[in-house]
């Protein structure tokens, strides 16, 4: 028998390239943005334009007139709930009474051509009573404010939650020395370069099917069938490979529109794809906070007290606001030992843009704060930042500073070592010294920890399906997108290690609520750790029944005696070998696919008894975690900084696949750093005024270092592999490292963020730093 | 509007408005979704093509102006097998995530390296600097980048 | 999106422009695009103007020598100029401008001409081309008019550009006595960014290291670019030293009227305007 020997079966921990570059490369992949179709429609929104006001009419007449309009529609069209959301089902598909941010949908047009529907949407008039709009979370709270949402029991307040460990406050008295700082961080738009796209046809069969640009097919299905008033079975979501999301397609973005608008023409599809313009005014965004720490510790630097209150612009939706205000509040002492804590987040209503996910989901923000506070006090008590660091960061069994004691694999002290250890650490003083002329350089660390999963009560779940084809090559049906992380190759790479194949045996199906098994989002340092531990069961399941059927087939007693190679199972006794199309054929239908779940692990500790804070997700108990260092240049001219050098050891467990992990480390710093240092989202009076790419800064390959990449490879019992989670952990550093490098250049501290050259240089103006 | 021009080495024809868009002439007449559209205003890149061998920005320009020129989007680079080098050095080397700035990326890429067979890290990155990526932080795009020069050389050398 | 489907005309030469502007007189004339499309887009006035691409006009993309002078085609892009060699030998200080304008498709699409007709006072050519004193060729059917830049650009995106004329080139004095050629620009990314302040100086420096000559043009710091004699006098004939630039800075204060915008605020671009002088002592001078 003839047979390619070279054919390496995958191997978990070994990189191996991503199975969607190739068509990637060649312009070949198809998103949602990409379909076109002879028959196809447009369709568009008209959106409120004002921050807060009640409609008082809709005018569509002369939109309707336009030759090639097809339908018009408003709230009153809707015959669902016309309620979207996950935790508080809040935001409308379409504005019924009441606009409440300027990027609200107020009425749906569809059209034969986008010059069409362009003309239309102009012409819809919209007769509002203005209401006083709520612009900051401070307005917001405000005795006599107007509330947002009325049947909201807590007013403009979505979320509030208070932990409490120890003593408390009260320790400060015990404290010899205290800090405490007061932060803004911004609002950041995620930048996905696919902005929201999708079509949708509604088929013969009465199914109405939506292929969108989404991290969430599962849960948009439900959402979509709900807001607009169809049976979920008569909805299918698809999400093809989507051109980046970072968390701002975790949740419906343009699908309920979509639905709306392929129920007035049946059978032809309806495309709609928003402009970059219209994708900043609609889309969600991070949330921006406000941060109030105070930090203290013995004189050894033993952290002693922190008291935490960050307070959350969420916007006017519960856009996972509530969960992500949650994971700041779990977050908010990072990822260190501290007895006596109290820490509170409040997410507040506001008529700003809307708040939601985005890579880090709260965190970034409790770690802007915690990380520059600990360094202040690390240099109020005369310690270096990782000397302090290393005395208090958590090691597995310990409490952390919310209280729960952290179980599993707990590598953020190993990091903090080989980041000591490392000629950038080593070696910066040399570094330092030398600095061109009127530039001042520094040194600055941050740690973080990032949780993994949803927490202790909405399930953490994942079905994975797998398919010895007739053919006798494996189909992995993945039920979690890949929207640029590459876990769609990390599943098959999963799949191969367990079934002992190569990429070449195997192919996968994409999420498609017909074709997969719901799996949960694409969010939450999940995808890959949930979804791969079910497929790793279902991989097993199916090897064995193939190996018991070769063992018939062969008349053989002992499974034990055979293996899987690529394409062929091999008799380790007589070297015999059957081709896996041969198994195949022996195989029934139901017999060739296996399917299992798996449900990730929760913490049985209660740090509250509040059940809505775990019901937003705390306590968590798999963390990531990370220790970074940036190296700046500070010009003493201007106030740009550059990054010259950049350090990032992480410990997200045993690594799969090192290079698809690498590029998570590289795309959250990139990220983190233009949070940190470019990305000044401005908003007045409800309106972005930065609201496309020539007035809001993203990093060009320019602006981002090149970064030094190192893992500690800790194993994760409940991960697959022992992996955890990587694609959240690390965005959460890079703003509160540079931070501390600017304060080790020259000594100050900006508390307004991101850091501008212009706020760089009124703070050096201010410290008394002559301009040479 | 009659336009003649040369699209990935073939001739071809079209009768559309003067003033569409190259992207869109691209995407919705010729069905060469290759090239995106991330911005329409020139900001980011995604809508490189190549004209007479130099990167322009498909939303920038109008269909009138291809007449007589040689247009080359990412579906004349290399196909199936028969990738070209860099392609194949932006697999190997993680140069890919989310893909929707890939083929403009490529592109760009290309055009430095016809420029400047030899280029620097920080040519590179000048090189693309056209580009958006919001996925990999570059980095691994500019390893990919100076594989492709490296490999390049040798085979010169 | 237009309401209608706009002509597009691309003339080779002076002549068939001429004809075709007299068919169209209401059409809208560019060259690169990158300024005109994005306008284009957003709707308002341009949005179904008929237009004239001026690229293929063979006259407008000449770069030549006349006597001490050489003369740039308003057409030629942004690129090609960067890698000219009498354009590189010849004015350092524009070449340096190239370098951080746009990005590199921008830079192969927009042309030197477009820079200074958009007359924005972030432009990158402006500085560089008001510190050389460059003259530009105006062009009209029947006529020719030569007017220094300076005098061209009368505010935010508002030149002198009469009816019926097009600016067809750009002559530069060769400038060989001068031996310090600097620009630099304040963006708020290392690439396609516009200029939040900008600083182009040429100089005459002396083995002594005295300033002999000097001539300085700001960007983003006024409605038009500044230019200030005094402060060129004032410098003249002072070491080339911190000291001696921060006694300028009452002129400079004088000088510029910065305003607040999205990039920054007026308080910020006057702190740059000062300090970006002080990077002078510290640039390379060619003996």
């Amino acid at each position: 028998m003839k047979r390619k020997t070279e054919r390496q079966p995958c191997e978990a921990g070994r990189s191996m390239p991503r199975l969607d570059a190739y068509a990637k490369v060649t312009g070949k992949t198809r998103y949602a943005s990409d379909f076109y179709a002879g028959d196809m429609v447009w369709a568009g929104v008209k959106r409120g334009g004002v921050p807060h006001a009640t409609i008082l009419s809709v005018e569509t007449e002369e939109a309707r007139a336009v030759e090639g309009v097809i339908a018009v529609l408003t709230a009153e069209d809707v015959t669902g709930t016309n309620r979207q959301g996950v935790v508080r089902k809040d935001q409308p598909v379409l504005a019924d009474h009441r606009i409440r941010h300027r990027g609200d949908p107020v009425a749906l047009v569809v059209a034969e051509s986008r010059r069409a529907l362009r003309e239309a949407v102009d012409l819809i008039r919209i007769q509002v009573e203005p209401l006083r709009a709520v612009l900051d979370t401070d307005a917001a709270l405000r005795d006599g404010a107007i509330s947002i949402h009325e049947d909201h029991p807590g007013g403009n307040v979505l979320l509030e939650g208070t932990l409490e460990t120890g003593e408390g406050e009260d320790a400060f008295a015990q404290c010899d020395a205290v800090v405490e700082a007061e932060f803004q961080v911004p609002m950041q738009e995620h930048a996905y370069l696919e902005t929201e796209a999708g079509w949708s046809v509604l088929e013969g069969d009465g199914v109405l099917k939506i292929e969108a640009s989404t991290q969430t097919p599962f849960r948009d299905r439900s959402e979509v069938a709900e807001a607009i008033g169809l049976p979920v079975d008569r909805v299918r979501v698809i999400a093809p490979y989507c051109g980046g999301a970072f968390g701002g397609k975790d949740g419906v973005t343009i699908q309920s529109l979509l639905g709306l608008a392929a129920m007035r023409v049946p059978g032809r599809p309806v495309k709609m794809w928003l402009d970059r313009e219209e994708s900043f005014l609609a889309g969600v965004k991070r949330h921006p906070a406000r941060l109030r720490f105070r930090l203290g510790a013995k004189a050894d630097g033993t952290l002693h007290a922190l008291s935490a209150d960050l307070d959350y612009d969420t916007g006017p939706y519960d856009h996972l606001g509530g969960v992500v205000t949650a994971l700041g509040l779990e977050h908010a002492g990072g990822p260190y030992r501290i007895p006596n804590t109290r820490v509170r987040a409040r997410s507040v209503y506001t008529n700003n843009p809307v708040g939601g996910a985005f890579r880090g989901f709260g965190v970034p923000q409790a770690a802007a704060g915690m990380e520059q506070v600990i360094d202040m006090l690390a240099s109020k008590l005369g310690l270096s930042p990782v000397t302090m660091r290393l005395k208090n960061v958590v090691r597995r069994g310990d409490r952390n500073a919310i209280g729960v004691a952290v179980l599993s694999s707990t590598g953020i002290h190993e990091c903090l070592e080989v980041l000591e250890g490392h000629p950038l650490w080593r070696d910066r003083r040399a570094w330092k010294d030398r600095c061109p002329p009127a530039r001042k350089r520094g040194v600055g660390v941050a740690c973080v920890m990032q949780a993994v999963g949803y927490g202790p009560k909405v399930p953490d779940v994942a079905n994975a399906k797998i398919e010895l084809t007739p053919e006798g090559a494996f189909r992995v049906y993945c039920g979690v997108v890949d929207m640029g992380q590459g876990n769609i190759t990390t599943y098959l790479q999963i799949a191969g290690h367990v079934l002992s194949q190569d990429l070449t045996a195997m192919e996968p199906v994409l999420p498609d609520t017909d074709q997969t098994l719901p799996s949960g989002s694409a969010s939450a340092s999940r995808t890959t750790f949930t979804f791969g531990k079910a497929l790793i069961r279902a991989s097993k399941l199916l090897k064995r029944r193939i190996l018991e059927r070769a063992t018939d087939l062969l008349m053989e007693e002992d499974p034990r005696n055979l293996d899987l190679v690529p394409g062929e199972v091999i008799h380790l006794t007589s070297g015999k070998r059957i081709p896996l199309s041969q198994i195949a054929l022996i195989l029934n239908r139901e017999e060739r696919f296996a399917v299992a779940r798996y449900r990730a692990p929760v913490s049985r500790e209660r740090p509250t008894d509040r059940e809505d804070l775990r019901l937003h997700g705390i306590p968590h108990t798999v963390f990531s975690f990370g220790a970074h260092l940036a190296a700046v240049e500070v010009d003493e001219l201007t106030g740009r900084i550059a990054v010259k050098k950049y350090l990032v050891i992480s410990d997200c467990g045993r690594l799969i696949n090192p290079r698809l992990f690498e590029q998570q480390v590289h795309g959250g710093v990139a990220q983190g750093l233009g949070y940190g240092l470019l990305e000044d989202m401005i908003v007045r009076d409800g309106k972005i005024m930065t609201g496309d790419f020539s007035t809001y800064i993203i990093p060009t390959a320019l602006d981002v270092p090149n970064m030094v990449s190192l893992a500690v490879q800790m194993e994760e019992k409940s991960g697959p592999f022992g992996l955890k989670g990587a694609g959240e952990v690390a965005v959460d550093a890079p703003l509160p490292a540079v931070a501390n490098a600017v304060a080790d250049a020259c000594g100050v501290r900006i508390t307004r963020f991101p850091m501008t050259p212009e706020r760089i240089m009124e703070q050096l103006e201010r410290s008394g730093e002559p301009a040479p | 509007m009659k336009i003649d021009f040369e699209l990935n080495g073939k001739p071809v024809s079209v009768d559309v408005p003067g003033d569409r868009r190259v992207v869109d002439l691209l995407r919705e007449d010729l069905h060469l979704t290759g090239t995106k559209e991330a911005c329409g205003s020139g900001e980011c890149g995604a809508c490189t093509v190549l004209v007479n061998g130099e990167s322009r920005l498909s939303c920038l320009m109008l269909a009138a102006q291809l007449e007589g020129k040689s247009l080359t989007t990412i579906e004349g680079i290399g196909q199936g097998k028969d990738l070209h080098l860099l392609q194949k050095k932006f697999v190997e080397y993680g140069a890919v995530q989310c893909g929707f700035c890939t083929p403009g990326m490529i592109l760009a890429a290309l055009r430095l390296l016809r420029q400047n067979p030899r280029p620097t890290r920080r040519e590179i990155r000048e090189g693309i600097s056209g580009n958006l990526c919001r996925c990999t932080g570059y980095q691994m795009i500019v390893d990919a980048v100076e594989a492709a020069a490296e490999e390049i050389g040798d085979e010169r050398a | 999106m237009s309401g209608r489907e706009a002509r597009v005309w691309l003339p080779g030469s002076l002549d068939e422009l001429w004809k075709i502007w007299s068919d169209a007189p209401d059409a809208v004339l560019y060259a690169g695009g990158t300024d005109l499309m994005v306008r284009r887009r957003k709707g308002g006035p341009l949005a179904g103007s008929d237009l004239i691409c001026l690229e293929r006009v063979a006259d407008f993309r000449e770069i030549r020598e006349e006597g001490e002078e050489i003369l740039i085609g308003a057409g030629c892009t942004i690129a090609s100029l960067m890698d000219h060699p009498l354009v590189r030998q010849n004015f350092p200080v524009l070449t340096q401008a190239f370098k951080v304008l746009g990005s590199p498709p921008i830079r192969n699409m927009a042309s030197i001409g477009g820079n200074i007709c958009t007359a924005s006072p972030a432009g990158d050519t402006l500085p560089p081309l008001y510190v050389m004193d460059a003259l530009l060729e105006l062009r009209r059917e029947n006529g020719l008019r030569r007017i220094p830049i300076r005098e061209f650009i009368t505010g935010p995106g508002k030149t002198d550009l009469g009816p019926g004329e097009v600016l067809s080139g750009i002559r530069i004095p060769r400038l060989p006595r001068y031996n310090l050629h600097h620009y630099e620009k304040v963006g708020q990314r290392n690439a396609l960014s516009i200029s939040i302040a900008g600083l182009a100086a040429i100089a005459r420096i002396s083995a002594e290291r005295t300033i002999e000559d000097i001539r300085l043009a700001w960007g983003s710091v006024g409605p038009t670019v500044v230019r200030s004699r005094n402060i060129e006098k004032a410098l003249t004939g002072k070491p080339l030293s911190s000291e001696s630039m921060e006694a300028a800075f009452p002129l400079v204060d004088r000088a510029v009227s910065p305003i607040d915008d999205l990039r920054a605020n007026a308080r910020y671009r006057r702190i740059l305007a000062r300090n970006l002088l002080l990077r002078l002592p510290f640039r390379g001078v060619h003996p």
